[in-house]
């Protein structure tokens, strides 16, 4: 069961509430929309629990179901077949958070001239104040559907005969109203153990340098110049741990980790001039957290580099599986244009497709930029940048940040009479089409850079990579090659964990863990205390220290502490160790220790570094914490003999105090005393 | 303790007792004063104390209608205004109610 739970930020909450003791309700699954007649009107037993499919999870039946509350107890979602087009999602993304502000541009602000998620119901963020929850279609789905069928079936437009199977939900939410309230509950500490009511979202980027800088030398470096090529990790649905973001999120990053690839020969032997930085944001989602805590650390000499170091940007959005001959798009911010900084950029780009099976087409002039993380760079300094994307005008997919975003909506189809580790090598169309991109972009980063052109042709992105890491990130994570790059002590988090059941507020103890091969979790999560990231960060830093990083042949307590050998230094890299591949003649793995630049960098929203929980500058998400979330199904009386029972029992209890009071004051009568004969004789 | 068996000072005593005892913001005090003599002065026949533990216990009946008007004053006022009152509200509070404002 996957519930649907309760974000706050600094103006609204979102998501459900249960009541503290759950919500009961009779089940009615729901057959179609003139059916909801019955739970809202006609049912002659409110409340209902309504168990509809996933073809009828719209917004205009749950709005009306969010009207009738008193009637509704709650909603069970089950996962079945996939509508045309979903997209929980807001029509206007991270609209008050990106660069386009009125003071920006006034026609820009608000998507006033572009729309960018025409279909959006903005489902994921409204307010429900009954459980909502999500259910598999598996032996369990099937039980409570059995239940209603021998129970609650209206038999000829009769009367249902008690009794009747019913369902119960906990999802009950600690916080309200907005973040400022939360936070300053969680900080109130009258008693010896604090109730932590909400927890900030976030968790960390990843970030490396392909010539990396001292870590601990902050702020400003002189005649140092960096590209920065950019991604993002994460995306929603509207139950938060289903996301999936294939083409939302995946395929963006999955092209920028292959491109980063691509890149390491041709940069070490000839390294061009300026720098490049593989950032993969995460948290852009949810107003943008990642992206804005670089622009404040740079700006506050936190960062290795600051603002002005930055050269230019490229950010890869969604780039969905080309049929051959289809464009993808560069975007770029109408004021900039008017400087023209950007000319160079697209050139690069442009050029570095020749030969590929695509070619990369500007869009319209006055059109401003997609949400992307690259709009928190903007807002900071005018930077020259292209979004890369396969839309022209608004965002295509039919599924932007909605669970069925996964493996299927972009055609990963794998034969069938393969095994998991035969999938894992296949290299499908979509891997395919998904090298060439990355190879554009490795070849344009490079000309970017300043690279050598003559080197230019030798870049080439490896379709076996793409096609395996995204087998790893949308189908099975938990496969022989994410194994082999992973830290032993890590390896536990393949096993992703589709339904964790979140035990005592936020410590995530693993009540249930699925073992069951599914991908992870795209959702950011929350900034943990701890120095523990999610399972798509890790796995998104080990697989750029495999690709980008170089094997050496230290050993592993040399790995941890390599500052005492001549060669190695901490500052510049870091040194993970990897379990590494299981040859074929033996069960042990070769483990190897890697030294590699890439690094995990905070990326909490700098409102709560600051305090400020009403920011309309920063990104306020939190999420609420709970006690525990569960759901059952029982058979329920009717009230009439409820009601019955407790006067009988009322009754009972009435007429034995009376008799008892008779008893008492009649004892000498009742027990009239009877000499006893002996009762001397002891 | 049973009544029956004191004296008549004694009883005065405890009766005075009680009474300055809830001028410590103690009503409770008040209360079983009204309740453990009210058979005393108001039932019994008259001896020469009762009339001062007459006047205690009429005091100390005021005094706890005074400490219930204002304690069920303050306790409505608050509890249907605490939500809006959002930060005061927090501040005067000991225990927050979870998941709901």
């Amino acid at each position: 069961t996957v519930p649907c739970v309760r974000l706050l930020n600094a103006t609204h909450q979102i998501g459900c509430q249960s009541s503290i003791s759950g919500d009961t309700g009779v089940i009615h699954v729901l057959e179609s929309e003139a059916d909801l007649e019955w739970p809202l009107s006609k049912g002659p037993n409110p409340p209902y629990m309504v168990l509809l499919e996933s073809s009828l999870f719209t917004k205009s039946i749950m709005m009306k179901m969010k009207n009738a509350s008193s009637r509704v107890a709650g909603v069970v979602v089950v996962q079945k077949t996939s509508p045309p087009e979903f997209s929980p999602h807001t029509t206007c993304p991270n609209e008050n958070t990106g660069v386009y502000t009125e003071t920006y541009d006034h026609n820009l602000a608000h998507c006033n001239t572009t729309v960018w998620n025409p279909r959006g119901n903005g489902l994921s963020y409204e307010e429900f104040d009954s459980p909502v929850f999500s259910l598999k279609e598996d032996n369990e789905t099937e039980v409570i559907k059995q239940c209603y069928f021998d129970h609650n079936r209206v038999v000829n437009g009769s009367g249902l005969q008690y009794p009747l199977c019913a369902m119960q939900l906990f999802s009950h939410m600690h916080a309200v109203t907005d973040t400022a309230t939360c936070m300053r509950r969680s900080s109130m500490d009258f008693s010896t153990s604090p109730v932590m009511v909400c927890d900030p979202l976030g968790g960390y980027n990843v970030c490396a340098f392909i010539r990396p800088y001292n870590s601990t030398a902050f702020g400003h470096k002189e005649n140092e110049s960096v590209v920065i090529a950019a991604a993002r990790l994460d995306s929603r649905a509207f139950f938060l741990e289903d996301s999936t973001g294939a083409e939302g999120s995946v395929s963006g990053f999955v092209t920028l980790l292959a491109a980063a690839q691509a890149l390491r020969e041709a940069t070490q032997e000839a390294p061009p001039t300026r720098n490049i930085l593989f950032a993969f944001f995460h948290g852009e989602v949810f107003d943008y957290i990642g992206s804005s805590r670089m622009v404040y650390d740079m700006k506050n000499n936190m960062f290795v580099i600051d603002l002005d170091n930055v050269h230019s940007i490229l950010e890869i959005g969604q780039v969905k599986t080309l049929r051959s001959g289809t464009n993808l798009f560069l975007h770029s911010d109408p004021v900039s244009r008017r400087n023209n900084t950007v000319t160079n950029l697209v050139k690069n780009l442009q050029s570095s497709t020749a030969g590929l099976n695509f070619s990369l087409v500007e869009t319209d002039f006055s059109q401003p930029l997609p949400p992307s993380s690259f709009q928190r760079l903007l807002r900071a300094r005018a930077i020259p940048g292209i979004v890369l994307a396969d839309h022209q005008t608004d965002i295509n997919n039919r599924y932007y940040e909605s669970f069925y975003d996964n493996a299927a909506h972009l055609n990963l189809t794998y034969p069938s009479n393969l095994s998991p580790e035969e999938q894992l090598e296949f290299v499908t169309d979509t891997a395919k089409s998904l090298t060439e991109v990355a190879t554009a972009v490795a070849r344009a980063l490079f000309k970017q850079a300043g690279g050598n052109n003559s080197q230019v042709n030798k870049i080439n992105a490896d379709p076996k990579t793409v096609t395996q890491m995204l087998y790893g990130f949308l189908v099975r994570s938990n496969n022989s090659w994410f194994q082999a790059v992973m830290a032993p002590e890590l390896k536990d988090i393949l096993h992703t964990l589709t339904s964790i059941k979140k035990v005592l507020g936020s410590s995530l103890r693993c009540v249930f863990c699925l073992s069951e091969p599914n991908p992870p979790q795209y959702y950011v999560g929350v900034a943990k205390s701890s120095h523990q990231a999610n399972a798509l960060t890790y796995l998104v830093q080990y697989l750029l220290a495999n690709l980008t990083g170089t094997a050496t042949n230290l050993t592993q307590s040399q790995c941890k502490k390599p500052d005492e050998l001549p060669n190695e230094s901490t500052y510049l890299y870091s040194y993970l160790w990897v379990q590494g591949v299981v040859p074929p003649n033996s069960t042990q793995r070769e483990s190897f220790c890697v030294r590699t630049a890439v690094r995990l960098v905070k990326a909490v929203s700098p409102a709560f570094d600051l305090g400020d929980y009403i920011s309309k500058e920063y990104s306020t998400w939190t999420k609420s914490q709970w006690k525990f979330i569960k759901a059952r199904i029982f058979l329920v009386a009717s009230r009439d003999l409820e009601m019955l029972t407790l006067g009988v029992g009322v009754a009972v209890l009435f007429t034995s105090l009376l008799v008892t009071y008779f008893v008492r004051t009649k004892a000498d009568v009742l027990f009239s005393s009877v000499r006893e004969p002996n009762n001397a004789a002891y | 303790m049973n009544l029956e068996r004191l004296p008549n000072e004694e009883k005065l005593t405890l009766c005075r007792k009680y009474y300055f005892g809830g001028f410590a913001f103690l009503p409770f005090l008040w209360l079983v004063n009204v309740v453990w003599f009210f058979k005393e002065a108001f039932v019994e026949p008259t001896y020469t104390e009762q009339l001062q533990i007459k006047t205690y216990v009429k005091r100390s009946g005021l005094g706890f209608l005074l400490w219930v008007a204002v304690l069920t004053t303050w306790i409505t006022i608050f509890q249907h205004f605490r939500a809006e009152w959002g930060e005061v509200g927090d501040y005067l509070s000991f225990t927050i109610p979870l998941g709901i404002p």
